[in-house]
This record gives C-alpha cells, sequence and structure tokens, in this order.
C-alpha cells in the first residue's frame, strides 16, 4: 500500500521530469534543443541552461544515493567517496584522450574499466580496513583518498592541478551539441539507480545490509559473516558513484584533481544527511534542495547597510547556516522526519487499540 | 546411549592476573536442559562466552557433536546448529518484529546474497519467521517495529529469533534477565516447550536458582571460576557446599519438586 501510494508519486514526478524541457521552453520561449548555427548546435537560452542544471542535480544525486547505500543503509561511515568518482572519471577521460580506440569503443571500455577498477579497489580498501570499526574505518578512508587526490595533482601525465579536457566525444552524447539527448540519457540512469538500491535495499542481502546498521554483533550471532556483506555494499556504492563520475565528465568535458578532493565526499554526505539518511527519496531531496538554491542565490547580490555582499563569496556561511537550521528542524532529515512523524502517529494508534484490547468484554447473559 | 552434544574440556580463561573460568569441564546430553548457576562472579557469563565463541579460553576446548569448534568464528556457529540468545536485549530495533526474526531464518541459506528479488517474496523465511512468533507469542505484534515492545516482549522475541534458526543446541544467558517476576514463569514455560517440541537440547545460564530448579535435567553450581557441584535439581538442592554458598550470598534454596 505504502510503496504503491509512493509510487503514484515518483510517477508523476517522472513525467514532470520528462517533459521538464518542453514546460521551460514553453514557458520561456527558448528552443529546448538550443540555436542551431551552421551545421552545429549553440547551447543558448533558459531551456537547455535549466537542462544543465537538472542534469547535475541527476549526477549529484546517484552519487549521494550510492553514499546513503554504505552510510543509510548499511551504518558504514566512508569518508574516500570521492575516491570513487574521481578515479572513473580520470578513467574514462583517459580512454578517450589517452588511447588510440575510436571514440565509441574508448567510451564503453572506458565506462566498463572505470566500474571494474572502482569495483576492485573498493573490495581492497574493504579487505583492507573493514576490520577496524567505527571512526578508524572512517579515517582509513579519508587517507586512501586523499592519497589519490595528492598524486592526481601532482601527476604530470593528467596535467596534474589543471586537468585535462576531454575534446572526443560523438555528437550524440556530446552535452554541448545535444544537451536534449544528454539529459534523458542521465534522467534515465539516474531512474534506475533509484530502482535498482530500492530493489536492492528491498532484497534478502539488503536485508542483512539494515541488520548490520542496526546491531552489527547480532547479525554475526545470527549467523551473517558481516564483513562479506559490507564488502558488497562497498563495491556497489562504488561501482555506482563510477556512475556518477563518468556523467560528470561527460558534462563538463573535462576532468581535474577537484572530482577527487573530500568535497565530492563531504556533498553526498550533507545532501543525504539534509534529505534523510537511509530513507530512498532522501539523498534526491537534499541534494536537489542544495543545488537549486546554490544555482538561484549564487549570482544574486545582497545589500546590507552600505556594503554590497556577493552571495557567492559567502556561499560556505550560506551553507552551513541552511545546514544548522534543517539539523534542528529536521533531526532525521526532511524525509527521514516526516516518517518518523508518521511512524509515531502509527505507534500510539497502535498503543491506544492495545490499551483497549486486552479486556475482554464482559459475555452477556 | 545418552549422546553428549556440547562438551567443554578442562576450560581456563584469564583475564590478566584474574582467573574467570578454570579448569571447567562440562558434558551436555542431547535432548537435555542444562543449567548453569551461581552467584554473582562465579564466571558463569566467562564460560557461556567461551561456549559460545565470543571469547577464546586460554586452555582447553569446545567439542559440539564431537567437533572441536573451541575457535570456531561466531558467525559459523548458527550454521552448525549452535544458537545463542543474549542476556542484555540483543535486537535489531528499527526493523519489525517479524523482519527481526525473518533474518535469523534467512541467515542459514545461501539466499542472503540474492539482491535482485525482494525479500518478501522468499516466503519459506516469512513462514519459519511467523511459526516462531507464534511459539513466543508474538505473532500479533508482527508488524511493530522491535524498539516499541515492552521489556517481556523484547525477551519473547530474543527466543523467537534464536528459534527460527532451527538450532539443535540453544544457549540462553539469563533469559529471564530484568523480566518483572510474575512474568518469569511463562517464559519459562515456552522454554520447555521449545524444548519438547523441537526435541532441542538447551543449555541455561541463570543467576537465579528459583528458576532453573523445574525445567532442568541436569544443573552445574558455579562458584568462583570453578565447578562447585554437578547434579539433578534433587541432588543439588541437597548439596551442602552449594547451600554454604547460595546461603552466604542469602539465598533461599528452594527444594525441587516431585
Amino acid at each position: 500500500m505504502k510503496q504503491l501510494r509512493s509510487n503514484w508519486l515518483y510517477s508523476l514526478i517522472l513525467v514532470f521530469l520528462i517533459a521538464f524541457p518542453f514546460i521551460v521552453g514553453a514557458l520561456t520561449e527558448s528552443s529546448p534543443t538550443g540555436v542551431p548555427r551552421g551545421d552545429r548546435m549553440i547551447m543558448r537560452g533558459e531551456s537547455v541552461r535549466w537542462q544543465a542544471v537538472l542534469i547535475e542535480v541527476f549526477i549529484l544525486s546517484i552519487l549521494a544515493m550510492s553514499y546513503n547505500l554504505m552510510f543509510g543503509f548499511t551504518g558504514v561511515i566512508s569518508f574516500g567517496h570521492a575516491l570513487f568518482f574521481g578515479s572513473a572519471g580520470y578513467i574514462i577521460g583517459l580512454a578517450l584522450e589517452y588511447t588510440a580506440l575510436d571514440t565509441g569503443a574508448a567510451l564503453i571500455l572506458g565506462s566498463l574499466a572505470a566500474f571494474v577498477i572502482c569495483g576492485g579497489v573498493g573490495l581492497m580498501i574493504g579487505f583492507v580496513s573493514l576490520r577496524l570499526r567505527g571512526v578508524y574505518f572512517t579515517i582509513f578512508t579519508l587517507a586512501v583518498a586523499e592519497m589519490f587526490y595528492i598524486f592526481f595533482s601532482r601527476f604530470a601525465l593528467t596535467k596534474a592541478e589543471d586537468g585535462f579536457a576531454v575534446t572526443e566525444l560523438p555528437v550524440w552524447l556530446d552535452p554541448s551539441q545535444s544537451r536534449l539527448t544528454f539529459y534523458y540519457i542521465v534522467l534515465a540512469l539516474f531512474v534506475l539507480t533509484f530502482l535498482f538500491i530500492r530493489r536492492l535495499v528491498n532484497s534478502p542481502t539488503g536485508a542483512v545490509f539494515k541488520a548490520i546498521r542496526e546491531n552489527e554483533d547480532r547479525a554475526l550471532a545470527i549467523g551473517y559473516n558481516t564483513l562479506r556483506f559490507k564488502l558488497m555494499a562497498i563495491v556497489i556504492a562504488g561501482m555506482l558513484a563510477a556512475l556518477a563520475g563518468i556523467l560528470q565528465v561527460l558534462l563538463n568535458k573535462k576532468i581535474g584533481p577537484e572530482m577527487l578532493s573530500v568535497g565530492y565526499t563531504i556533498d553526498p554526505l550533507l545532501n543525504t544527511i539534509i534529505g534523510g539518511i537511509g530513507t530512498f527519496a532522501g539523498p534526491v531531496i537534499g541534494t536537489a534542495g542544495l543545488h537549486l538554491l546554490d544555482t538561484f542565490f549564487r549570482d544574486a547580490t545582497l545589500v546590507i547597510g552600505g556594503s554590497t555582499i556577493q552571495v557567492a563569496n559567502v556561499w560556505g556561511l550560506v551553507l552551513g547556516l541552511i545546514f544548522i537550521l534543517v539539523v534542528i528542524v529536521f533531526p532525521q532529515g526532511v524525509v527521514g522526519t516526516w516518517q518518523s512523524w508518521r511512524l509515531k502517529r502509527q505507534i500510539r494508534h497502535l498503543e491506544s487499540r492495545m490499551a483497549v484490547e486486552p479486556s475482554p468484554a464482559p459475555e452477556s447473559g | 546411549m545418552s549422546e553428549i552434544i556440547l562438551e567443554a574440556q578442562n576450560l581456563r580463561k584469564e583475564f590478566g592476573g584474574l582467573i574467570a573460568v578454570d579448569d571447567v569441564t562440562l558434558r551436555v546430553t542431547r535432548g537435555s536442559t542444562h543449567s548453569i548457576i551461581g552467584p554473582n562472579g562465579a564466571g558463569k557469563t566467562t564460560l557461556f562466552n567461551l561456549l559460545t565463541g565470543k571469547y577464546s579460553p586460554t586452555r582447553g576446548t569446545v567439542l559440539f557433536k564431537g567437533q572441536d569448534v573451541t575457535h570456531a568464528p561466531v558467525h559459523r556457529r548458527p550454521h552448525m546448529g549452535m544458537g545463542r540468545s543474549f542476556q542484555i536485549t540483543n535486537i535489531f530495533p528499527n526493523l519489525t518484529v517479524l523482519e527481526n526474526v525473518r533474518l535469523a531464518a534467512q541467515a542459514l541459506s545461501s539466499d542472503s546474497f540474492r539482491f535482485l528479488r525482494r525479500a518478501e517474496s522468499f516466503t519459506n523465511y516469512v513462514d519459519r519467521a511467523r511459526a516462531a512468533l507464534a511459539l513466543v507469542g508474538l505473532e500479533s505484534m508482527a508488524e511493530t517495529p522491535a524498539l516499541v515492545l515492552p521489556h517481556g516482549g523484547k525477551r519473547k522475541l530474543e527466543l523467537a529469533i534464536l528459534l527460527a534458526a532451527e538450532p539443535e543446541l540453544m544457549l540462553l544467558d539469563e533469559p529471564t534477565a530484568g523480566m518483572a517476576s510474575e512474568q518469569v514463569p511463562e517464559l519459562m514455560r515456552t522454554i520447555e516447550t521449545i524444548r519438547q517440541q523441537g526435541n532441542k537440547t538447551i543449555v541455561l545460564v541463570e543467576h537465579n536458582m528459583n528458576v532453573v530448579m523445574n525445567i532442568s535435567d541436569r544443573i552445574t553450581v558455579m562458584h568462583i571460576g570453578r565447578v562447585l557441584a554437578e547434579g539433578t535439581p534433587a541432588e543439588i538442592s541437597h548439596n551442602n557446599s552449594v547451600q554454604s554458598v547460595y546461603l552466604g550470598e542469602l539465598y533461599d534454596l528452594p527444594r525441587a519438586e516431585n
């Protein structure tokens, strides 16, 4: 019942997202496919601009959902998630720019390599460090991710701090040529990721993930080799983060060490906390909320007293204030607080029913 | 004739300079209820942790069905047929009562690695979980989050989790801990029913002697890390050294009925 009702809501949102480029196009009288100039398309107009914003929301949502699979559903707190995101970015970038493969083959093989390598890296990190519990594991993952960040910031072959541009993309995929197509591809992958995670979490395996989150010792005592399941979670999360990394490089047509920086760990973490840890929609709501706020207000200016303040310069401060506010108002995130409110109501209902039930009605006669 | 299902041979556990368990030998017959009792600090819980694999003994071995399980990892033991409960309620608080038990039913199969089908579609585990809940009298609470259960309900859930894995040997660590005394007989009756219906072996660690007198086949009394006495409830209740240990602690010594 509950899932059926949320499925309705999700379908409605999906229809809206599919129609979105055309809705914006109609409202602002701009073309959803951009403006043709000669045999090229120029990405100008409100519709394509908003498509870019939503594409970023989808990509960062995939990243946040993958983080939530470990953090929210399995209870494994890693500070090294950017490692998967950035590594996948470098792998697809290197495949496209540094190999003699033609573009199509480079895309396919590069993506496959990114998935396999990120899964393998997850397996290795997990195997070495998942025996550590709690904060020690978290610190270890942070150290490994930072190591890669520093390495790629200095590595001459990948242009060190500057990173390198990805120029070789087929026209049909190139977001600066066919943004509408790219929008639908990313939307489809976003929806698939969402459905995949929901199916996974509701499966026997996902049940074990949640058991580990709730009480790892008990999960061990009833016969689960919890290390194996935590490894599974980290590998799957790593591969989904790799998907986000690949898409990010295709969108920006550029890869640099910033994709490995701790920011791409903190963002999905914050987005998940704000939206609701261990909920399906939470990471998406958190990501969309913060990213849209960012987009709306980044270019704004505030006039306080006689001085003008560029919001972009104090964005970190604004974000911090939003975070504090949300944590106070929604201690379990937006979706989490809503769910626990409903649960509490259900429990009250149940308790009032139990208070009535135990005394059987006196038999008449 | 009677088969020994669990055997501890000369178990010793030292924590630094403290000897918590000293040269304990124990034989549990299949199908029996064997209680381990003793006053506070007697080493009952340490012995329990040695039997269930939470601690490794300093010396000695543990045999289960003739197999050396002294160092078998905790998560392997349910697969062999050993199940344990916890003294401090140890459940999955935010999952439903049913899910708590279903997880235990699912644990012993490789279905736990199937991640593309809904967990509820594996109905045999749901059925087994519901049967275990019915046995302890919690079936009406199946859909409630486990943390909402009252304390006595959580103790029953603890038992149901254990039952769902269908162990041959159930090791119970003070199943009545913290329960209101009027609820204790009901739980003990449940344990007795479980043993009879499932032809199970039960090892029961208890602090309170009264609780175990009527349901035990054999009782081992521990005192400062050693076995003080072992025998039938009648033998134990007439044992002088047992009396002095318990009287020293101001316990009433009950007489076994029948």
